[in-house]
């Protein structure tokens, strides 16, 4: 009865399993394999020779293949740790609004509609030198007499890939704080304030603690995109001056699809694979069962 | 993988080569593709020569397949259709680097067999498409970087790059002008094109005649020092030239705020609408100068026409590539396009001198200077590697010769990867 039972349950999963196979798992194993030969589209006179683990070794010795990891994790960091913070202050502003909520709400997410690559254009556009409207405001507003340009400066340039970054997924964040702050008990803030709990106490002790399956939430999200950022750097800067904004992403992106590089890049998307799968893990650790099945309070 | 990403692209291509062709019998096997430029004035120009070529042989049609116009979205296109061995297109407009590394894939013919007539094109637009010793592609049309002057501002172009220098720093410290000079700086293929002609006017070179890896050499350490310095010493190219390419480079110098600019023949029918140039009258174009120790040097861009080594008829494709290359036609294309013929011989005739409107003396003296990027398979990966090496250095992230010292040893273990190292081409 019970075998029966687990095989009608298995039949009735395949279709799904054989379409997550096909459509993930597939190209997946593919990519895998494909990283072990030397076959480059470029070089077609080379044929596609199998040389085991060459390609790994040959990334693992690239500083360029390190400078974009370390570029990834550097944006990654900082621009999540923004969203996070400007997320929380906007999600709880918009919490303690009595009326208007819907209508903030619904412009709040305007920035997270617009394409991304329409938010790198913009983003640009503002502050491209020597016309940009960035520096106009800067030299005109006295706040800086010789404004950076941006774009051929190796730091400098991230301020606007940064901002682009933020500015358009905050309200993202934002959003996923305000549905854990409307879950919060509000007993427990009248109840809080029987007790004289001042403000920021209220929120060190009630809303952080109650809001961390929330946050946890938004941060995973957050960083696992924020590790295959391509788009708005590939408009912005297109990964320069040299290689200084060089995300892994559009380094695979160059050695598979600009030189033709097959296996050489399968091997870049495997690591970044492997690098994602594991931080999906993490958080599925971290989350677990506990924020996952039991819920928030 | 690997091989469903091939494959869907050229699927996907195939459906609409299908759906070009619809109504046109497949079977007739005279009828050919032509894959290139296809928009604005380049498609007018060239439906018009197809039509007037298919008037003089009946028995050949010929369809268009378009191409993106952006070279590298171009080139991803054509390696996925002749990667998989496809027939179509019969006839293909090349930018003139990747010439070589069609031909070593196998994916072009070898011309040598139709016995092309080569003595009327300019050397250099041929060394540019041999491979291992035979003849891939005819030149189609030549882009030179050159340089515009002021005529307002000098009596005649700078002889050699410090007079360049003096009269771009007078131009900016005394004649109120913004900038001495503006080339293309951004990290793109036009940085190389800049870079090579400031190479040649130190006396390098990327490769040698042997094929050999010399970017490193203190000529070119020279050469990107003085680029550099030109930035931030000289003061005369300002940084942010460094994000631009052509038309950015174009504008500053339209609006007359340049005392020199390094571009293209594109600009120079631009420059000239008084509707819109602030400079229309008051600019000329001279070879770039050179120094002592080098020669004047104009990066060789421009189009080559080839023939895919699958192609159904491959005679028929030639006959096309001939009629393409005739005088006649070269001349339709200059008018309607303002594109230079790669023939020296028309440079002597008035008809010339009224399609391109410009002294047809003045675009040979530069075209005499081209020297073509290295002819190598591997170029772009070559390029790519060069572009971030001199963007670094321009950007102050690395000292010219470090950074040009990791391009060539970069580079030198790319030819070795590429087995390209031992031969000789």
């Amino acid at each position: 009865m019970m075998r029966d039972e687990t095989r009608l349950g298995w039949t009735m999963a395949l279709p799904a399993l054989s379409v997550i196979a096909l459509i993930a798992l597939g190209p997946i194993l593919w990519a895998a394999w494909e990283s072990l030969f030397l076959h480059d589209l470029r070089m077609p006179w080379l044929g596609r020779r199998f040389i085991g683990a060459q390609n790994y070794i040959e990334a693992l010795s690239d500083p360029r293949f390190w400078g974009a990891i370390g570029h990834t994790l550097a944006f990654a960091a900082v621009s999540v740790s923004l969203e996070l913070v400007l997320g929380l202050a906007l999600a709880v502003a918009v919490d303690s609004m009595t009326r208007g909520r819907g209508l903030v709400r619904t412009a709040m997410l305007l920035p997270w509609a617009v394409p991304t690559v329409v938010v790198g254009l913009v983003w640009r556009f503002i502050f491209e030198t020597p016309a940009g409207l960035m520096n106009a405001v800067l030299v005109g507003s006295g706040v800086m007499a010789d404004p950076p340009i941006w774009f051929a400066d190796p730091e400098a340039a991230w301020v606007p890939i940064i901002l682009a970054d933020v500015w358009k997924t905050t309200p993202f964040v934002a959003l996923l704080l305000l549905a854990g702050l409307q879950n919060i008990e509000r007993s427990l803030y009248e109840a809080a304030q029987i007790d004289g709990a001042s403000v920021w106490r209220q929120f060190t002790a009630i809303t952080l603690p109650l809001l961390k399956p929330a946050l946890l939430v938004a941060l995973v999200f957050r960083t696992v995109d924020a590790f295959r950022v391509f788009d708005v750097i590939y408009v912005m800067t297109g990964g320069g001056p040299g290689t200084a904004t060089e995300p892994i992403a559009m380094y695979t992106f160059s050695a598979l699809l600009e030189n033709l590089r097959f296996g050489y890049g399968s091997a870049l998307s495997v690591v970044i694979f492997v690098a994602t799968f594991l931080l999906a893990l993490i958080a599925i650790r971290l989350m677990g069962r506990r924020t996952l099945i039991e819920p928030a309070s | 993988m690997a091989r469903e990403f091939r494959r869907i692209p050229v699927a996907a291509l195939c459906s609409c080569v299908v759906f070009v062709c619809f109504g046109c019998a497949r079977t007739d096997p005279h009828v050919l593709t032509f894959a290139g430029s296809a928009v604005g004035r380049e498609g007018e120009a060239i439906r018009r020569q197809l039509d007037s070529f298919q008037a003089l042989h009946p028995a050949i049609r010929v369809e268009v397949q378009s191409t993106p116009d952006a070279a590298d979205h171009r080139h991803q296109l054509y390696v996925q259709w002749l990667n998989a061995r496809a027939a179509d297109p019969d006839v293909l407009q090349l930018d003139v680097v990747w010439a070589p590394e069609f031909a070593a894939a196998g994916w072009i013919l070898d011309l040598d067999r139709f016995r092309p007539q080569i003595d009327d094109f300019f050397p250099a637009t041929l060394t540019a498409n041999r491979w291992n010793g035979a003849l891939y592609a005819l030149p189609w049309f030549v882009d030179v970087g050159m340089l515009y002057w002021r005529k307002d501002l000098m009596a005649r172009a700078p002889t050699d790059l410090d007079e360049l220098r003096q009269l771009a720093t007078r131009g900016t410290r005394e004649q109120a002008i913004p900038f001495g000079f503006v080339w293309q700086g951004a990290r793109y293929e036009g940085l190389v094109t800049v870079f090579l002609e400031l190479l040649g006017a130190f006396g390098g070179a990327i490769l040698d005649d042997h094929g050999r890896v010399v970017v490193d050499s203190d000529r070119a350490v020279d050469a990107l020092t003085w680029m550099r310095d030109s930035i931030d010493v000289d003061r005369i190219v300002p940084a942010s030239a460094l994000t631009w390419q052509e038309e950015q480079v174009r504008l500053a110098f339209q609006n007359g705020q340049a005392v020199f600019m390094r571009n293209w023949p594109y600009a120079h029918a631009l420059l000239q609408d008084p509707s819109q140039s602030r400079v229309a009258g008051r600019f000329g174009i001279a070879p770039m100068p050179a120094t002592s120790g080098g020669s004047p040097t104009a990066a060789l861009g421009g189009s080559v026409l080839a023939i895919n080594a699958n192609s159904g008829d491959s005679d028929a494709a030639y006959q096309l590539i001939e009629y393409l290359l005739e005088p006649a036609q070269l001349l339709t294309r200059a008018r309607i396009v303002g594109q230079y013929p790669p023939r020296p011989t028309m440079y002597e005739t008035k008809e010339l001198e009224d399609a391109l409107r410009i002294a047809p003396s003045d675009a040979r003296r530069i075209i005499e200077h081209a020297v073509p990027r290295p002819a190598t398979p591997i170029y772009s990966e070559l390029s790519q590697t060069l572009q971030i090496a001199l963007h670094r250095a321009l950007t102050r992230q690395q000292e010219p010769r470090a950074a040009l010292h990791q391009a060539g040893t970069a580079m030198r273990s790319l030819l070795a990867r590429a087995e390209l190292d031992r031969e000789q081409p």
